[in-house]
């Protein structure tokens, strides 16, 4: 529940009490399921809440217990009426979980998660925990296709490489991690199981065919070097240490000079182009020698767009 | 630590020995109970507590369990009373008050808690509180990780406290009006004394601990959102008049550009299938990075400020 050294039976025990008193006689099935604990568990946290008393131990003073093989009553001494408080990592998750859910397109704020938040808000006195997700133009439906099963035909942008491709997809169901929403879908340009994008998907289009939806947790982390990728150090300014914060860097280090030396695993070109130009020209690429003109390639490609002179050039 | 019980309780509780849950529960007990409050003698000197014998030991004992109790969140108050340090929990400090939440909103809790993952297990601890773990719950749709200074900052926050804490190498003094996660980040928004103005902090770039200060130092208005204070676009910040500005984007490459500028630009379709785009900025600055963030896909139209903007920048790059 919470970091401490306290037995997490302790914790629970003391959630669990009140909880009995109120439904008495109740199965212990029951207890175990919403306790999330064994038969054995229960057992055992039982036989604890028999040892409760307030010493000098008056008969009035301990929670009375009885239980046979199915069924446990409680009844309450003068404490431990309630439960312990919520601390503020317990208010702080059921908020933030409960308000990042209401901000997920198709939830409703006035079910039953919206009342249960507006209690808890009240009862803690703080103000509303803003969630707020990016929403791609096209999440909508590839979510309502992952819950259909519906193989659909998408334009997908490859930020990597930089260009527009087709294909048929199985897409799963979206979800959001590291600022950006997610579907792991199997490719058919790929023939494989493949992470994609939802905001780069640019349109989206059904193909009739279907598939049976899988249930699956997402993958454990989205982004997934793969082992060959090249890796690349650079050197870049203190104005860009944005990069080694939102980019997925293998290491990065404080050089004596105010810069930074970071390693990134770049799968694609154009992502390390966009990088540098928006870092500037104090951003230098050390190591593979061969990309340390990347930059003022690209800077020249884009350049050409404009072609009278910068002003004040001859 | 913690021996299993097994079979019955034993029923000779003078020559028991109470485990160490036992006594804390027991301990938790008697300090919801006594309305004086309580020495540490009266309560090591117990034998139904079950101290260890030995005044330094008996001593250690319970400043560990003092130390487990606060750390659980149990409000243990001690007061010198005659030159002696008495303890005690007030219940209505205690005591979670009923939020008479029903089992339709308890299994709303419950999938939001295994649907939004915040990489900890504070909610189903929570969910305990409320009464147990309703319904089936859900797979996981989302990861908003919690970083270690937003629970200490949500503390602060609910009691009032002023904070204070490094950031980018600056001590500030923050009242921490609420916190706010967008696309993925954490924030913190308040008022920064000294400055006396809004201010936001990314809570993941708060160096080191948060120190708050006493409770109820300042209010919070009712109709505050800590979300109106993010802008959305990095070329919103700043100070002057906004200015338009005219890209043009090739084909393709205009969904991805649109989403960023949002709903408030105006689109031009050209014949040669690229699309010119109009809105309003603050900070030109802004506006170059992100176009160089496109690559040759993108070009600043006008005005010729922007344009010459970008170029420089471009051309910062030739040498």
């Amino acid at each position: 529940m919470s970091r401490t050294d306290a037995p997490p039976q302790l914790e629970r025990v003391l959630a669990m009490i009140p909880w009995l008193a109120t439904h008495r006689g109740v199965a212990k099935s029951e207890v175990a399921g919403r306790f999330r604990i064994s038969a054995a568990q229960l057992e055992s946290d039982l036989g604890l809440i028999m040892m409760v008393g307030v010493p000098p131990y008056s008969p009035g003073d301990y929670i009375n217990v009885s239980y046979d093989d199915d069924t446990v009553d409680l009844w309450l001494a003068p404490y431990f009426t309630r439960p312990l408080q919520l601390n503020a990592a317990e208010g702080l998750a059921l908020l933030a979980g409960g308000r990042a859910l209401l901000a997920v397109d198709g939830s409703d704020p006035d079910g039953p998660l919206g009342t249960a938040i507006h209690k808890l808000e009240d009862a803690l006195g703080v103000s509303e925990v803003v969630v707020e997700f990016a929403t791609p133009p096209l999440l909508a439906e590839v979510r309502a296709a992952a819950v259909a099963g519906e193989r659909i035909a998408v334009e997908y942008w490859s930020g990597g490489r930089d260009e527009l491709t087709r294909r048929t997809i199985d897409p799963g169901p979206p979800f959001f991690a590291l600022g950006e929403w997610y579907t792991d879908a199997f490719c058919s340009l790929r023939g494989e199981p493949r992470m994609f994008r939802v905001d780069r998907i640019r349109s989206v289009a059904p193909t009739g065919e279907t598939f049976a939806p899988v249930v699956r947790a997402p993958a454990a982390s989205v982004y997934q070097p793969r082992a060959n990728d090249p890796r690349v150090t650079l050197e870049l300014p203190s104005h860009a240490s944005w990069v080694g914060e939102s980019a997925p860097c293998e290491s990065v280090e404080d050089l004596p000079d105010g810069r930074q030396r970071v390693v990134l695993a770049v799968s694609e070109r154009a992502w390390l182009e966009r990088i540098l130009l928006q870092a500037g020209p104090e951003a230098t690429v050390v190591d593979p020698p061969d990309w340390r003109n990347l930059a003022q390639v690209a800077a020249a490609r884009a350049r050409a767009r404009y072609p009278t002179p910068a002003p004040g050039a001859s | 630590m913690a021996e299993e019980i097994t079979g019955e309780p034993d029923q000779q509780v003078a020559t028991y020995v109470p485990d160490r849950r036992e006594r804390l529960l027991n301990l938790l007990a008697a300090l919801i109970e006594t309305r004086a409050g309580m020495t540490r003698e009266d309560l090591v000197n117990n034998p139904t507590l079950g101290y260890p014998a030995g005044d330094a030991a008996a001593r250690r004992a319970f400043e560990r369990d003092k130390a487990t109790l606060r750390a659980m969140g149990v409000p243990l108050q001690d007061t010198m009373i005659d030159n002696e340090t008495r303890y005690r929990v007030d219940p209505k400090e205690y005591y979670l008050p009923d939020l008479e939440l029903t089992n339709d909103e308890l299994a709303a809790l419950h999938v939001a808690v295994t649907a939004i993952g915040l990489g900890s297990t504070a909610g189903e601890g929570a969910l305990m509180k409320l009464g147990g773990i309703e319904g089936a719950g859900s797979m996981p749709i989302a990861e908003l990780p919690f970083v270690d200074v937003l629970a200490p900052l949500f503390d602060a926050s609910r009691r009032r406290c002023a904070v204070r804490f490094s950031y980018r190498g600056r001590e500030r003094e923050l009242e921490p009006w609420g916190l706010t996660s967008k696309f993925g980040n954490w924030y913190v928004v308040g008022l920064e004394r000294g400055v006396g103005d809004m201010r936001v902090f990314r809570a993941d770039r708060i160096e080191g601990d948060i120190s708050p200060g006493k409770p109820k130092s300042f209010t919070v208005p009712r109709d505050f959102r800590a979300d109106s204070y993010l802008e959305d676009r990095p070329w919103d910040y700043g100070e002057g008049r906004a200015t338009n500005i005219t890209i043009r984007v090739d084909a393709g490459f205009g969904v991805g550009l649109m989403q960023a500028i949002g709903p408030a630009a105006t689109t031009t379709p050209e014949a040669d299938g690229s699309t010119l785009v109009q809105f309003a900025a603050i900070e030109i600055g802004a506006v170059v990075n992100f176009a160089l963030g496109f690559l040759d896909h993108v070009e600043i139209v006008s005005p010729p400020e922007a344009r010459h903007a970008i170029i420089a920048a471009l051309d910062a790059w030739a040498s």
